[in-house]
């Protein structure tokens, strides 16, 4: 076969590809933080746009970065910024990754409603997080073994926690790792002892929130980014979204789609 | 091998008691091989066909802390064409330590692990043959060393220095070379834009020991000195990738300059991935190489292997990737002056992967 030939084919075979790249339908997996405000916005872009079919999928920031890697997903949610080896891996595969803020959220530190305890500090977290103080009682609490309940190694959440609170330290191995917001959420809320963290987007009455370093997370503390645990919350693309998916991450930035961030429990953008 | 089982089981039970996470992982694959070729007494026949268990990888990947990991890898296989029907290596035993030193994503790397060198450290097996590197003996997949591996902020590239052995891992006994000098290594690569890569490596490694240790002193004349470099380029575009690598070994005998001689090699490959077109996993992979393995200089034959293949990847997990692969290969291999190594070999091969994260 002629060289022009091959060329010939691989030209179709490539625009073949681009033909099918320009399809309605949605695909979005990772980050459990994300996912209610990628499932509440979804919905109210699709009766907006009823030509458009958005799927969504958990699974955790890291997976959904290795399927935006693997050309599987369109939009892949984290709640945690891309590490430097995810980005030289995407980009070795011809995968451009690009980011979209959509939300803010800071992570609340949750204790037991009945937890006297309204504060600690990022120095208190990390010493609970790897087992220097066991009990409340050291905290200004009541004579109490703390229960320390933390993420998975899979979630960004854990990731970020990790990072700002531990600064990387190893959480102590009697922790209780859990694979959702809010199975952290509903142990705390059953576990007199227990301290856990989440998204604010999952709070409920069943939980107390302490303040970190004196400071309480909140829509003003997050957006001007005195809150310690605070972040931002990201849609990855490979290269500028066009299309249905640039559509769909606009939706979510303008003022519609950051009031349903708000009512979904997280901080608008600024 | 008594003791090394003893030592690999001692191993799966102390790792995860030590470790905050540890993580289970195992690749088999299974392969049919049909070769032909010229027999010794010259005339064209099946040199091989059989079944067997080609590779294995059973490794463990314990997480200590948030900044130091470990990896433990074996290298098991199961084929009649050997004399124990089996065999089993070590192929990795590692820690990465990721603030050792004050560098943004580097890894300070100590123990039998990776050779940063070409294609090898990263190939992953599209296509059922070695990478080149491997294939034409141009590089170790793995040796014992200390290394410092780190990638280049926003995934411009990564880099790595290392300071080896240089026997590599499957060496033993009488195998294995006299050499008292370890091997140095330096690898770049660069990815300017999305889907372009480009590298280089270079190796400088030496082979047995310069003094004689027989008793009598003198020179030793199979001492020699390696130099080896390597040139990459990866594109990446949609469903289609292409790779090339160019490497070169220069082999200098400082007390027997006679024997001095060098060997090249050439390899491009294409990747089709067909996912995104039809519902069904399925890759179509070709490659060609042209490699002067020359042992002596005055020995000018060219190999020439031409392969074409396709996969069918299946079973995927969350994040898409298939922990089943079907490979089908087709090699024809020729020889420029050695006519009579000529040979052409079909491979059907299933891959199977797992892994699996304990958290203590």
């Amino acid at each position: 076969m002629k060289v022009r030939n091959v060329i010939i084919i691989l030209a179709i075979l490539l625009i073949g590809v681009s033909a099918f790249a320009k399809t309605n339908k949605v695909v979005c997996s990772g980050s459990t933080t994300v996912l209610p405000i990628a499932q509440a916005t979804a919905e109210a872009f699709m009766d907006k746009n009823p030509n458009v079919n958005i799927s969504i999928r958990g699974g955790g920031s890291g997976v959904g970065i290795a399927a935006l890697q693997n050309g599987t997903v369109h939009i892949a949610n984290s709640s945690r910024p891309m590490k430097t080896k995810e980005m030289n891996q995407c980009r070795a595969k011809g995968i451009a990754p690009t980011a979209y803020a959509v939300a803010l959220d800071g992570i609340a530190i949750l204790t037991h409603k009945s937890n006297p305890v309204s504060n600690l500090t990022v120095k208190q977290l990390k010493a609970i997080y790897t087992g220097a103080i066991k009990n409340w009682k050291d905290l200004g609490g009541p004579n109490l073994p703390i229960v320390v309940i933390s993420r998975d190694v899979a979630s960004g959440t854990f990731e970020v926690f990790n990072e700002k609170a531990l600064g990387g330290a190893k959480v102590i191995s009697s922790a209780l790792l859990l694979a959702s917001n809010n199975a952290v959420v509903t142990s705390v809320a059953d576990t007199p002892g227990a301290i856990g963290y989440a998204g604010l987007g999952y709070l409920g009455d069943g939980v107390k929130t302490v303040s970190v370093n004196n400071i309480v997370p909140s829509k003003a503390t997050v957006q001007n980014d005195t809150y310690p645990l605070s972040r931002k919350l990201y849609m990855y693309t490979n290269g500028k979204a066009k299309g249905a998916v640039g559509s769909y991450i606009a939706f979510i930035q303008s003022p519609a789609g950051q009031k349903i961030v708000e009512n979904e429990g997280f901080v608008a953008l600024k | 091998m008594k003791r090394l089982i003893v030592l690999l089981c001692l191993g799966v039970m102390i790792l995860p008691v030590m470790a905050h996470e540890i993580k289970l992982t195992g690749e088999m694959w299974n392969r049919w091989t049909l070769e032909t070729g010229n027999a010794p007494a010259g005339e064209n026949t099946i040199l091989r066909n059989n079944l067997s268990l080609e590779r294995g990888y059973l490794g463990l990947e314990p997480k200590f802390s948030d900044a130091v990991k470990g990896r433990f890898t074996v290298d098991i296989f199961s084929t009649d064409l050997v004399k124990d029907g089996a065999g089993l290596k070590i192929k990795y035993a590692y820690l990465d330590f990721s603030k050792l030193l004050p560098i943004p994503d580097m890894t300070t790397t100590i123990g039998l692990q990776k050779v940063y060198f070409g294609s090898i450290y990263d190939w992953d097996y599209t296509l059922i043959g070695k990478s080149p590197t491997d294939e034409y003996k141009f590089a170790n997949s793995a040796d014992y060393g200390l290394t410092l591996h780190g990638y280049i902020p926003k995934g411009w590239g990564e880099y790595a220095l290392g300071l080896y052995n240089g026997e590599g891992y499957k060496n033993y006994g009488a195998n294995l070379k006299n050499n008292i000098q370890p091997a140095f290594l330096a690898n770049l690569r660069l990815i300017p834009v999305a889907g372009l890569t480009l590298g280089g490596s270079f190796m400088l490694n030496s082979s047995e020991r310069s003094d004689s240790l027989s008793g009598l002193g003198g020179d030793n004349p199979k001492y020699n000195e390696q130099k080896l470099m390597d040139a990459y380029l990866s594109a990446a575009y949609g469903p289609l990738t292409l790779m090339g690598e160019y490497m070169m070994k220069d082999v200098t005998y400082p007390n027997d300059s006679a024997k001095d001689m060098s060997a090249n090699c050439a390899s491009v490959n294409a990747v089709l991935k067909l996912k995104t077109l039809v519902e069904k996993d399925i890759d179509f992979v070709v490659r060609y190489d042209r490699s002067d393995p020359t042992d002596s200089d005055k020995d000018e034959n060219i190999v020439t292997a031409i392969t074409g293949g396709v996969n069918y990847n299946f079973m995927h997990d969350d994040s898409s990737n298939p922990a089943m692969q079907l490979q089908l290969n087709y090699t024809n291999k020729s020889n420029s002056v050695k006519t009579t190594n000529d040979s052409s070999a079909l491979m059907l091969q299933l891959k199977w992967r797992f892994n699996n994260t304990l958290k203590s």
